[in-house]
């Protein structure tokens, strides 16, 4: 190393300064059955009222809910940086007594913003784009103590393989120490078992670095931390999180986040409490580039691979006039025919038809068997009378043989 | 067996020397503690958890006796078996596990004596638990029902036809031991006189879910909402959460079962004690599996222990006072004299509906006892039962005789009546070369044993010269059997489904395993394909060479020939 630096090691400081002029946009998808404390959560994460917890609005709505998507956008200012929060909350979630494709307009949607990005990449001007596309999921867990719902299960599954996932359990507050381990347990088993892909904090550099520039002490250690924090967070997955965003006295004189209980203070931030410290390192502090660039050169490239190389296949499909891919061309006409909730209603729909069409051919059947029968028996009385009329006749003839 | 005698004071004393029978169910999402809530509920570790089928602790309060171990008495699941049995398993928690009713009869008593006669539970094969809980000298023979795996399907719908056909086969079943003459007398009463409803702790209201089972089940039972885990819940959360519920169950009208306060009622306690009651509603409780030193359930968190029985945190004692104590009776009482009544009424009458329509008055006005002669053609059938019961005039016997005529008009509309099954055998028949399953086949054999029985009665009816009382005899003893026949059916339909769901996943499966088979050989083929090329490169490639220029020398001949044609055409021109 020369002692007179060019300038070159100042390229990372430039980069600093257009990134915190530029600001930056993270984007959030909060998802789970009403009542988990989502809502909540956002607003504890942020340490500002978000969202509003409106008890009101919900009165209006009616019982039967269909799963709807709620953005709220922010912008957050911290040390002069200036950061884009878009939210995404998805009401509804798990609510019906059918659940059956629930999941299906949080895929859509996620699926939607890979696409609308797309396109504006296909634009001639492409400087500003609209960028909306999920950075991370969190999936709120019940914490019933048992373990994975089946409607969990295929949801996660069908969300990991689009977006950065991140399991937690919600209301944690509710579980026992021994409880919660029991039930993460299980979570992450279940996990593994079904091949879900959660996202989990990068671990290799530490074994990649180390053998590499081991010379480098300050550097290596300053991994190894990274890599011992990494390896905390893993183990505590799924985070169990606790939600509140009121102050209470400790105890100790400091004003902490917490939920009072008559039986003693939950304090948010508490990590012998709950995860949510770890959860908030993971999502901002640490490894929120992490989620950034994940979703760009992971999710993003397998969908715009995946959907090149189909719309391709069905340009020469189209040839052969075989419409059978899974995904058109045309984005609202992949929605349609991509829905399989449109599929049911299309197939009961037929099944409907076909069923009145057959009772009103056996109906036809029917009117039709009763005028036969209706001739025959006409038909037998026709001949009755003839007979009579015959044997009239023939006593007239006999008669007037008589009387001749 | 409660007999429908009017007088309660008759029945306590009965009730007292027998022990009383009571039936609890809990209905709720999975994991809203219900298995806890039992265990709390008797003191005692005797419920299992799911996922948990060996308890390790297992402990039994002094003061219960498990008459039989928990059973499955029902279930609906896709692949036919009940998921309660399920163990743990990862990779299988994808599945649908359909729901589960379960039930354990328990005898619990709080006196020292324990010598109070133990009623043998199995009746009709159904296996439930009995538990006695003796209370001052009151003996409780206690059916607790659980049911398992609500919300872990994606469509719960299924769940609520489960639940709602258990309760209606318990009344089925009283009302045909009602009807019976020679009646059981060791018949056990198995219907559910209050049902629990756990609502999950969410802080907002009821959801879909809870409204549609709650409306459904309070047909056959008293319906009691309780908010479970309500240590997630402050103390004004708490307060909020419970008055949503209490709007949401005005505004979609849920029946639910009020402590009503009856202004004319003289019994002052008894109307201060409902009024606190009504206040406190819904009930929030806490329960646990944890015990601390003292012998008392706590849960211990990191932040804090708490009781469960503490009256400031949960109102599970008041939960217990009234479940066992205070309003025990009149669970009973509702749903003995109101629901059950009703149910009666509908049914018999349903059966009836025209002839009830076109000759509702005549029959109390007539008294006459010409058209004896006729009366013996009456088949006894439900029709005529139900006019009786409707009238309650036993001598009218006009309206016998004309019911006669339209009896049979009915009969075709009855689903239980020979005219109909016939028909509906008929059919069966017809398509038996089509679709002969076992299931079916059966409860043909079934049904049609039935049909016998049914008719035979019915002969002997006309063959008997008829005396009224002849007739009546007739009638009680076709009624359990129609009843029966009823169930029956519904029970196959319930069969035959599960056949058709689980044959439509066989033939899934087959078509997965076909097609891997397919892959395999495909794959075979090609490996040995590549095998061979191994060996074989050379030849096949000269003979595609050999091939390629064998086609290339034709295509030059057939240009060739092209070309003296051309050429011998053009000269012949010339």
């Amino acid at each position: 190393m020369t002692t007179h630096s060019v300038g070159i090691a100042n390229l990372p400081n430039q980069r600093y300064k257009i990134v915190s002029e530029k600001g930056g946009t993270f984007t959030i998808m909060v998802c789970g059955e009403s009542g988990l404390g989502k809502t909540t959560f956002i607003n504890t994460l942020f340490q500002t009222t978000l969202k509003h917890v409106d008890p009101l609005q919900r009165r209006h709505l009616p019982l039967k809910k269909t799963v709807d998507i709620d953005l709220t956008r922010a912008i957050l200012e911290e040390k002069n940086f200036k950061m884009r929060v878009n939210v995404i909350d998805t009401p509804g979630f798990g609510d019906n007594v059918n659940n059956n494709k629930a999941w299906q307009t949080l895929v859509d949607f996620i699926d939607d913003q890979h696409d609308s990005f797309m396109r504006q990449e296909q634009q001639p001007y492409r400087d500003t784009k609209f960028d909306l596309r999920v950075h991370v999921v969190l999936y709120f867990i019940k914490p019933t103590g048992h373990g994975l719902k089946p409607l969990d299960i295929e949801t996660m599954k069908k969300i990991s393989s689009r977006a950065n996932l991140i399991p937690v359990i919600a209301k944690s507050d509710t579980l026992t120490m021994q409880e919660l381990q029991i039930f993460k347990s299980r979570i992450r088993q279940v996990i593994e078992a079904q091949e879900i892909h959660i996202f989990t904090p990068p671990l290799d550099f530490d074994t990649t670095k180390d053998s590499t520039t081991e010379d480098e002490n300050a550097m290596s250690t300053q991994d190894a931390t990274a890599a011992e924090h990494a390896r905390q967070l893993i183990e505590a997955m799924p985070f169990a999180i606790i939600g509140s965003t009121t102050k209470y006295d400790n105890g100790q004189g400091t004003q902490v986040v917490a939920r009072k209980y008559p039986w003693g203070l939950v304090e948010v931030e508490n990590d012998n409490h709950c995860d949510f410290r770890k959860l908030r390192s993971m999502l901002l502090r640490t490894y929120l580039l992490d989620l950034i660039t994940t979703t760009q050169d992971l999710h993003y490239e397998t969908y715009r691979r995946l959907r090149l190389e189909s719309s391709n296949g069905t340009d020469d499909e189209t040839n052969n006039g075989n419409g059978d891919s899974s995904m058109p061309l045309k984005a609202p006409a992949r929605k349609l025919s991509h829905n399989p909730k449109y599929k049911e209603e299309e197939n009961a729909l037929k099944k409907y038809f076909t069923d009145q069409v057959k009772a009103e051919e056996q109906r036809f059947r029917q009117w039709e068997q009763n005028i036969v029968n209706e001739r025959i028996r006409l038909n037998g009385d026709l001949e009755d009378i003839q007979t009579k009329v015959k044997k009239l006749e023939e006593q007239v003839r006999s008669l007037q043989l008589k009387k001749r | 067996m409660e007999s429908p005698v009017p007088s309660s004071l008759f029945r306590r004393k009965k009730d007292n020397r027998r022990g009383i029978t009571y039936g609890i169910m809990m209905i709720g999402a999975s994991g809203t503690g219900k298995t806890s809530f039992a265990n709390n509920l008797v003191e005692s570790n005797i419920f299992n958890h799911e996922y948990n089928q060996n308890l390790h602790d297992y402990e039994i309060s002094s003061k219960i006796k498990i008459l039989s171990p928990t059973k499955v008495v029902s279930f609906n699941s896709k692949n036919g078996i009940p998921s309660y049995m399920n163990e743990f398993d990862p990779n299988r928690a994808n599945l649908e596990s359909g729901i589960t009713i379960t039930s354990t009869s328990l005898e619990i008593s709080t006196g020292n004596d324990n010598e109070s006669n133990i009623m043998e539970s199995p009746v009709k094969g159904h296996k439930r638990s009995n538990s006695i809980i003796e209370e001052e000298e009151d003996t409780i023979f206690l059916n607790l029902l659980n049911t398992h795996g609500i919300t872990e399907n994606f469509d719960d719908t299924l769940c609520f036809d489960e639940i709602t056909s258990y309760l209606e086969q318990q009344f089925d079943v009283v009302l045909s031991e009602e009807t019976r003459i020679r009646r059981n007398p060791r018949f056990e009463d198995t219907r559910i006189h209050i049902a629990l409803y756990f609502i999950e702790p969410t802080g907002h209201g009821l959801k879909e879910l809870d409204v549609e089972i709650m409306k459904r089940v309070a047909r056959f039972t008293n319906v009691l909402p309780i908010i479970t885990k309500a240590d997630s819940f402050t103390k004004d959360e708490l307060k909020q959460f419970k008055q949503n519920i209490m709007n949401d169950i005005e505004k979609y009208n849920v029946p639910v079962y009020k402590f009503e306060v009856d202004p004319d009622d003289d019994d002052i306690e008894a109307l201060e004690e409902n009024q606190a009651l009504s206040a406190l509603q819904p009930f929030s409780i806490v329960s646990s599996d944890e015990r601390n030193s003292e012998g008392k359930y706590i849960r211990a968190y990191p932040w804090g222990t708490l009781l469960i029985d503490d009256d400031k945190i949960s109102d599970l004692r008041v939960l217990k006072n009234v479940l066992f104590g205070s309003h025990l009776q009149e669970f009973k009482d509702t749903t003995q004299n109101l629901l059950y009544e009703n149910y009666r009424t509908e049914k018999l009458s349903s059966v009836t509906k025209s002839s009830a329509s076109t000759n509702p008055d005549g029959k109390s006005t007539t008294g006459g006892k010409k058209t004896i002669g006729n009366r013996d053609s009456a088949a006894p059938s439900l029709s005529n039962f139900a006019s009786l019961i409707n009238t309650g005039h036993f001598k009218s016997s006009q309206s016998l005789a004309s019911n006669a005529k339209l009896s049979k008009n009915d009969l075709s509309r009855l689903p239980a009546t020979p005219e109909l099954n016939q028909d509906g055998n008929n059919t069966n028949a017809g398509s038996s070369d089509v679709k002969e399953s076992p299931i079916k086949q059966m409860s043909d054999d079934i049904r049609n044993g039935n049909e016998e029985i049914i008719r035979s009665i019915k002969k002997e009816a006309q063959s008997n010269d008829a005396v009224e009382r002849n007739m009546l005899r007739n009638i009680s003893e076709t009624v359990p059997y129609v009843l029966r026949h009823e169930r029956i059916i519904a029970r196959q339909q319930k069969l035959e489904e599960l056949e058709a769901q689980s044959a439509k996943e066989l033939q899934k499966r087959i078509q997965q395993l076909e097609k891997k088979a397919h892959d395999l050989k495909l794959r075979e083929k090609l490996l040995a394909q590549q095998g061979r090329h191994g060996s074989s490169t050379s030849i096949t490639s000269d003979n595609a060479s050999f091939s390629t220029t064998r086609s290339i020398s034709q295509n030059q001949m057939k240009k060739n020939d092209t070309y003296t044609d051309l050429a011998s055409i053009v000269s012949g021109k010339e």
